[in-house]
């Protein structure tokens, strides 16, 4: 069932290409625009600065009333991000609203990796580190942005 | 006339209502509904007309009755899905996640509804040829009645295919045909579509340069290429009334002032444009700022008549707008005494002065104000200030930037330039915060005098509660030694007793002790009471500032 593509999701991305977040890109595939290749940088003043960290994006059938699928595929070192790449984040779950766009999602992650939450964690064991010694959770984080999350 | 005949006419009507309704059905059919989501338009709207969900202009518009956000009524519909109460369908805006029914029909907006139904769309058909624009409220007349491009139902005999309205007076169009140039079969009446967008081959004489066009392209040889096509000098937004044809437009641009002076005017009217808007956005601002200002001047100085005693008030004023001078006539309750004060036995509580609030009403107005300037009632000060803020920052800006000019009067009369305008207005406004930040101050310090007092009133209560035990001691050693004589008077010769009644002495000594340490551990407790008072003062400022920063973040 191919049901033709809602207007909005045309507008959105269109306007990712002609006013594009800094920090961030968002490109559907040719062959299906419901599929998208995402980039995030990692913010800066954070353990991921410098670091460009790869997202797939996936929009269903029902966005916006549902919200769209997101995974990393870059490996981070972040509590609330599993080893799948999946992202705890409210409003990718229970607290999706329609009136939210791909824009403010992925703003959304860029700022959860500028403020991991050790308390509501999605990977316990980078959580119980977060919490015991943080320093040390830092370098990790700073040392796998520098060896998985680089430009190609 | 017979009931028989009544009866024929009766089921002629009926078949004729049946036939039409038929007809109603299959025109529906043949022309789906307009999908005003789907329609190009041709109106610039902006985000106000947007529904958030769809990013459409609203088609439908409802308002929530809580928050006053609109959305389209399907969007918000199916954004809330099954939650459905019995007092009509509710759930949590989805831009500000307030819980929200729906408003009424009537409480929509007239204007808003009025403003969506002008926005110009394009024809649903502009694709296949209708070259028509119309009001968005008018586009399903338009497909109904007068779109060329819609269909209608065939007028040929026993035919009920679709036929385009304006085809339709040609009689059945449903016959193969072979397009002349491809050679491929399609029906006549898909014919022209054929052509008009398809045909790879087909090509036609344009009728104004006799070029041969592609049947599709040629729209945009028109448009774009025709050499015989008039087109006006590029000069014309600036005056240049000629129109030449598009071979000889260069040699026209060429001689033409307009045209040249055409590029860097409209860059200019470009910038002015740019100019114009920011400085719109600049004193849309500035007016919400002095708005603000106002009401908060409002808010921490409400208005009272000016007193007679200027020149107290006057007196008054120095120590707020002068820092080294409110350093020095810093009152003795503000809390910054306090914070480095932990041992707390230095300050006897007898030593703050007495609050504002129970200060004697006796005392000459001019003396108490002179002797505490904080203390002095706000209302009062702020009439004195706004009484000499005008001419002091009007003056500070004319000597700062025209100091050849006299001051200006104190009316306010007409400014040298916006530049001075704005220049005095920032000043002012400065001069605004910087009393807003004082009166703040004040009010700290007068709370922080509040908790004191509270806080006196209990070591009051403490060291009375002391007093009373101390007697209580007294007492209870005057007892102990009048039993203590009794038992020695009673019982001299005995051994055995003088040592019980050592045995009573040592007892009822460990009890005044007992006493007295009591007596040391209130103390200790009131003096916990006073540091801890002071540690709360000083440190209230804490969770405001985190407060505010994680307002802060969610704002972003
Ligand atoms: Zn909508
Ligand atoms: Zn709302
Ligand atoms: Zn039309
Ligand atoms: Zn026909
Ligand atoms: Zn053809
Ligand atoms: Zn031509
Ligand atoms: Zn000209």
């Amino acid at each position: 069932m191919t049901t033709p593509l809602p207007k909005r999701i045309i507008k959105e991305t269109e306007r990712l290409q002609s006013e594009p977040v800094p920090g961030i890109s968002a490109v559907p595939h040719d062959d299906n625009a419901r599929y998208f290749d995402v980039n995030v940088e990692g913010p800066g003043g954070s353990c991921y600065e410098g670091g460009v960290f790869s997202l797939e994006l996936f929009l269903p059938d029902d966005y916006p009333m549902c919200p769209p699928r997101i995974r990393f595929l870059t490996r981070i070192y972040h509590p609330n991000i599993d080893r799948l790449g999946r992202i705890c984040l409210d409003v990718l779950k229970n607290n999706w609203s329609p009136a939210l766009q791909i824009r403010t999602i992925l703003l959304s992650i860029q700022a959860l990796l500028g403020a991991p939450n050790p308390e509501d964690p999605l990977n316990e064991a980078v959580a119980k580190q977060w919490k015991e010694n943080q320093a040390e959770a830092i370098k990790t984080a700073r040392e796998w942005t520098e060896k998985f999350a680089q430009k190609k | 006339m017979t009931l028989r005949g009544m009866r024929r006419l009766e089921a002629r009507r009926q078949m004729e209502e049946s036939n039409f309704l038929l007809s109603k059905a299959r025109s529906q059919n043949l022309n789906p509904p307009v999908d005003f989501r789907l329609l190009d338009y041709v109106t610039a709207y902006d985000d106000n007309l947007m529904c958030a969900i769809c990013r459409c202009p609203f088609v439908d518009p409802v308002v929530l009755a809580e928050c006053d956000h609109y959305f389209c009524r399907d969007c918000i519909r199916q954004s809330w899905g099954s939650t459905y109460s019995p007092s009509g369908p509710r759930g949590d805006c989805p831009q500000c996640r307030t819980p929200a029914r729906l408003g009424t029909r009537s409480a929509t907006s007239k204007i808003l509804v009025n403003i969506l139904d002008d926005l110009l769309v394009k024809c649903p058909k502009h694709e296949e040829g209708c070259p028509v624009s119309v009001k968005r409220g008018e586009v399903e007349d338009h497909m109904n009645i007068y779109c060329g491009y819609a269909y209608q139902e065939c007028a040929g005999e026993r035919c009920e295919l679709p036929v385009r309205r304006k085809d339709a007076d040609q009689g059945c169009l449903h016959f193969g045909v072979s397009c002349f140039d491809c050679h491929e079969t399609m029906q006549k009446s898909t014919l022209e579509n054929h052509w008009r967008s398809e045909c790879a081959v087909r090509r036609v004489t344009c009728p104004r340069c006799n070029m041969h066009v592609l049947s599709k392209d040629l729209d945009s040889h028109n448009s774009e290429t025709c050499e015989a096509v008039s087109i006006p000098c590029p000069g014309a937004s600036i005056g240049c009334t000629s129109r030449s044809k598009r071979s000889q437009a260069q040699t026209h641009a060429k001689s033409c002032t307009f045209a040249k002076l055409a590029p860097v005017i409209s860059s200019q009217k470009s910038r002015m444009d740019e100019q114009e808007a920011a400085q719109k956005l600049l004193s849309r601002k500035l007016e919400v700022l002095e708005t603000g200002f106002g009401v908060m001047q409002g808010i921490l100085y409400p208005k009272v008549s000016v007193e007679a005693d200027d020149l107290a008030a006057d007196e008054s004023r120095i120590p707020f707008l002068d820092n080294s001078a409110s350093e020095r006539t810093l009152p003795p309750h503000h809390p910054r005494m306090f914070s480095g004060d932990s041992s707390g036995n230095a300050l006897s509580p007898f030593d703050f002065p007495v609050p504002p609030t129970s200060r004697p009403s006796s005392a000459a107005p001019g003396v108490a104000r002179r002797a505490s300037p904080i203390g002095l009632p706000p209302s009062e000060s702020a009439a004195a200030l706004r009484q000499h803020d005008p001419i002091e920052a009007y003056n500070t800006n004319y000597d700062l930037a025209s100091p050849g000019l006299p001051p200006p009067s104190t009316s306010g009369g007409p400014y040298v330039s916006p530049l001075h305008h704005l220049l005095s207005m920032h000043e002012s406004l400065r001069d605004e915060m910087s009393r807003v930040n004082s009166a703040l101050q004040e009010l700290d310090g007068r709370h922080s005098m509040q908790t004191l007092n509270e806080n006196l009133r209990t070591r009051e209560e403490i060291s009375y509660l002391g007093a009373q035990l101390a007697g209580l001691s007294r007492q209870v050693h005057w007892l102990t030694s009048t039993q203590l004589q009794r038992q020695s008077r009673s019982a001299t010769p005995s051994a055995v007793a003088g040592s019980s009644s050592e045995m009573a002495g040592t007892s009822v000594e460990a009890a005044v002790n007992a006493v007295s340490t009591a007596a040391t551990a209130l103390r200790g407790a009131a003096r916990m009471v006073s540091v801890g008072q002071g540690q709360s003062s000083s440190g209230s400022h804490g969770p405001m500032r985190r407060e505010n920063s994680a307002e802060g973040r969610t704002k972003l």
